[in-house]
């Protein structure tokens, strides 16, 4: 691309400006001129109102701001990009800034090698690496919540590669700091390593498929006796779960499976598309007195149909099943989750969202039906659509 | 235990497994027409595959599995731009991890930047739809353009595959000669259809109609990439009761409901074209394409 072409301003023939609606031509006009050198720079804005307070929810009730997100991402030479992504959000009159992504990633490497370092969200599962405003739902299944903090991203380095198979099969690895997982203390430099295998591909023209495999180990300290975790009351207490990303609960070792299938009619998303998704999440090893009864284990399924352009409909439903630990033994948790949402979305760049929750279970205090109203809305450069 | 080295294990195995070199080169295309023109000019040096169908709408894909499995062992790539597929072949190129596809290699051809673009907005807003910044990315629909885009795409192939230079040069020269005698042809049959008004769903006809001088009074969108609305349209038979377009044009990817409503309303037929190759039974190559459409212009009572 002629990076120089890009920035002059060139004549519009006057054959072809007749067609230009509502805006008058003539002679020399300034194109909007990309610059390749900027980055590209985006802001997220997303605000929600919710009717009660839920358990393990990452939002209070009443009004309040999602995550507000403003990135910039762009190639720093032919063999790297960048890419920051900061997270504002607003809790108890505070408003702190979080980095969530903050990385360069290498371009290009031979043998289909890949390699990324910095701060970024870990690839395991099929959510987890996807920003939340790309989210179908207002929140992330409960087991999301309560495993990953809602989204586990940390400060380390990604190898992955993608192997010269017929069909999609890419394989990484990760090691992480690991202090982002459970906020505890660690002794080791290098305190989550994961393993991930991902395969995929299409069939009959309109349908899409991906399947995913992933493997945590955790070397940290487990979550402690946490006292401000095991109610779901928000807001007063600084380390609570309303605003941490830590995962309230954690083990040594974590294994998801995650299954997605997209449909489209003739796989022209534009019109409607189904999407199916599911993951099951298994955590043992929670700590020394921890037998082989002891695990959290949870999973949910979703299906969203996008019926027309603008409209779309979905429910999901989950169950997670918690060890919370109290010392020398643990005291069992549930929460089974449905929800029920409609989602406009006017354009490619903005939806509005409602939601029902419905929660059961047993050993949180706040278990109960709550309405969510959500908007999500991007300024600036144009969003990818990752799978 | 086992278990748990088992993907550790598959990791290591999986990298012995390296696929034998294809003997073509391997052209990826971001839509259709470009394979189309990619097979013509490469004749059986060159396997060319597009990522989307001519029922998807290529504003609209996502860097799904497959297509990163094809971006990966392409040799070439040959995308539209002017920002049509920005909503995923950055993403593509980049889980591609294919060095000869990214931007500013030999390997990464845009028709867009080989021509000047019509319809370049002064400024810029999203409240006015989706519009793009460099111009209307449709070019394939003006045959003059094409036949622009098909010199440097000769051009690049030679630079990529020097050893088949003379070959290259050859196939140029081929389709060249035939489409120009084709442009002869579909300007003496479409002499008809010059100063009719027609309506467009999408701004996506623009360069076939400033061609064969047809007007486009209005757009079923309200602005670009905004589906239509009940409203928009009312206006739009309004404005034009005295005066009614002799057709609506769409592509039959997109949703018809629009139009039918303005025909069921005001009896302006709707013409549902394919809008590139692979787009209806006859449209086979990009020489059946246009026939196909103006036969279908021409039906027109």
């Amino acid at each position: 691309m002629s990076s120089i072409d890009m920035t002059i301003c060139k004549p519009l023939s006057g054959q072809n400006t007749r067609w230009l609606s509502g805006v008058l031509l003539s002679g020399w006009v300034c194109c909007v001129c990309a610059n390749p050198f900027n980055p590209d720079i985006s802001l997220i804005l997303d605000g929600i109102y919710k009717t009660e307070n839920t358990a393990l929810s990452e939002y209070e009730s009443g009004f309040g701001l999602g995550h507000t997100e403003l990135s910039m991402r762009g190639a720093v030479d032919d063999q790297f990009y960048g890419s920051l992504s900061a997270v504002l959000e607003s809790h108890a009159g505070a408003t702190e800034v979080e980095l969530e992504e903050v990385y360069i990633n290498t371009i290009g490497l031979p043998a289909g090698l890949d390699i990324r370092a910095g701060r970024f969200l870990s690839q395991i599962g099929y959510l987890n690496s996807h920003h939340t405003h790309s989210d179908l739902f207002t929140e992330r299944p409960a087991v999301y919540r309560a495993l990953l903090g809602a989204h586990y991203f940390d400060d380390g380095v990604r190898m992955n590669v993608l192997l010269p198979t017929p069909f999609y099969w890419r394989m990484g690895v990760e090691a992480f700091n690991g202090r982002l997982l459970t906020g505890g203390e660690s002794t080791d430099d290098i305190g989550v390593y994961t393993l991930n295998s991902r395969w995929g591909g299409d069939f009959l023209g309109s349908n899409s498929w991906q399947l995913g495999v992933s493997w945590l180990k955790n070397w940290h300290d487990p979550v402690e006796e946490a006292e401000d975790h095991d109610d779901g009351e928000d807001g007063h207490d600084p380390d609570g779960h309303a605003h941490s990303h830590d995962a309230a609960y954690s083990g040594e070792n974590m294994f998801i499976a995650d299954a997605v299938w997209k449909w489209a009619p003739h796989g022209n998303a534009q019109l409607g598309q189904l999407i199916l998704a599911g993951e099951y999440f298994y955590v043992d090893d929670l700590n020394e007195y921890a037998t082989d009864d002891d695990f959290n284990e949870g999973w949910y399924a979703s299906v969203v149909y996008r019926f027309n352009p603008r409209w779309s409909a979905g429910v999901r439903y989950g169950n997670v099943e918690l060890k919370e630990i109290h010392g020398d033994h643990f005291h069992d948790q549930q929460l089974e989750e449905g929800n029920v949402m409609l989602a406009w979305s006017p354009s490619h760049f903005s939806t509005v969202r409602l939601q029902y929750t419905n929660q059961q279970g047993e050993g949180f205090d706040e278990l109960n039906d709550a309405i969510t109203l959500q908007y999500v809305m991007s300024l600036g450069a144009h969003g990818a659509h990752e799978f | 235990m086992n278990f748990k080295a088992m993907p550790v294990l598959l990791f290591f195995i999986s990298w012995l497994g390296v696929a034998p070199a294809a003997a073509n080169l391997e052209v990826l295309t971001c839509e259709p027409e470009w394979a189309a023109l990619a097979q013509a000019l490469g004749g059986d040096k060159v396997k060319a595959e597009s990522a989307t169908t001519a029922f998807q709408d290529p504003h609209h894909i996502e860097a799904r599995p497959s297509l990163i499995v094809k971006a990966r062992r392409a040799d070439m790539l040959f995308c539209t731009g002017a920002e049509l597929e920005v909503g995923w072949l950055p993403l593509l190129l980049q889980k591609s991890t294919n060095a000869k596809i990214q931007p500013d290699q030999s390997g990464y051809f845009l028709a867009a930047e080989q021509v000047d673009l019509i319809e370049k907005p002064v400024s810029v807003d999203r409240s006015q739809g989706d519009v793009h910044a460099d111009g209307n990315p449709h070019v394939h629909w003006d045959p003059y353009r094409l036949l622009t885009i098909a010199v440097a795409f000769r051009d690049r192939l030679q630079v990529i595959d020097p050893e088949n230079d003379d070959y290259y040069q050859r196939r140029y020269e081929a389709f060249a000669s035939r489409w120009s005698d084709a442009i002869t042809g579909w300007e003496a049959r479409a002499a008809s259809l010059q100063g009719v008004k027609v309506f467009v769903h999408h701004k996506n006809w623009s360069y076939l109609l400033d061609w064969l001088k047809v007007e486009a009074v209005g757009d079923l969108e309200p602005k670009p990439g905004i589906p239509p609305t009940g409203a928009h349209l009312s206006r739009l038979l309004n404005t034009y009761k005295h005066s009614a377009p002799m057709m609506t044009l769409i592509a039959n990817y997109q949703d018809d409901k629009g139009a039918l409503w303005l025909r069921d309303r005001a009896g302006i037929p709707v013409v549902s074209l394919p809008f590139t190759v692979g787009g209806s039974e006859t449209s086979t190559d990009l020489f059946t394409l246009y026939d196909d459409v103006l036969t279908q212009l021409l039906a027109v009572p």
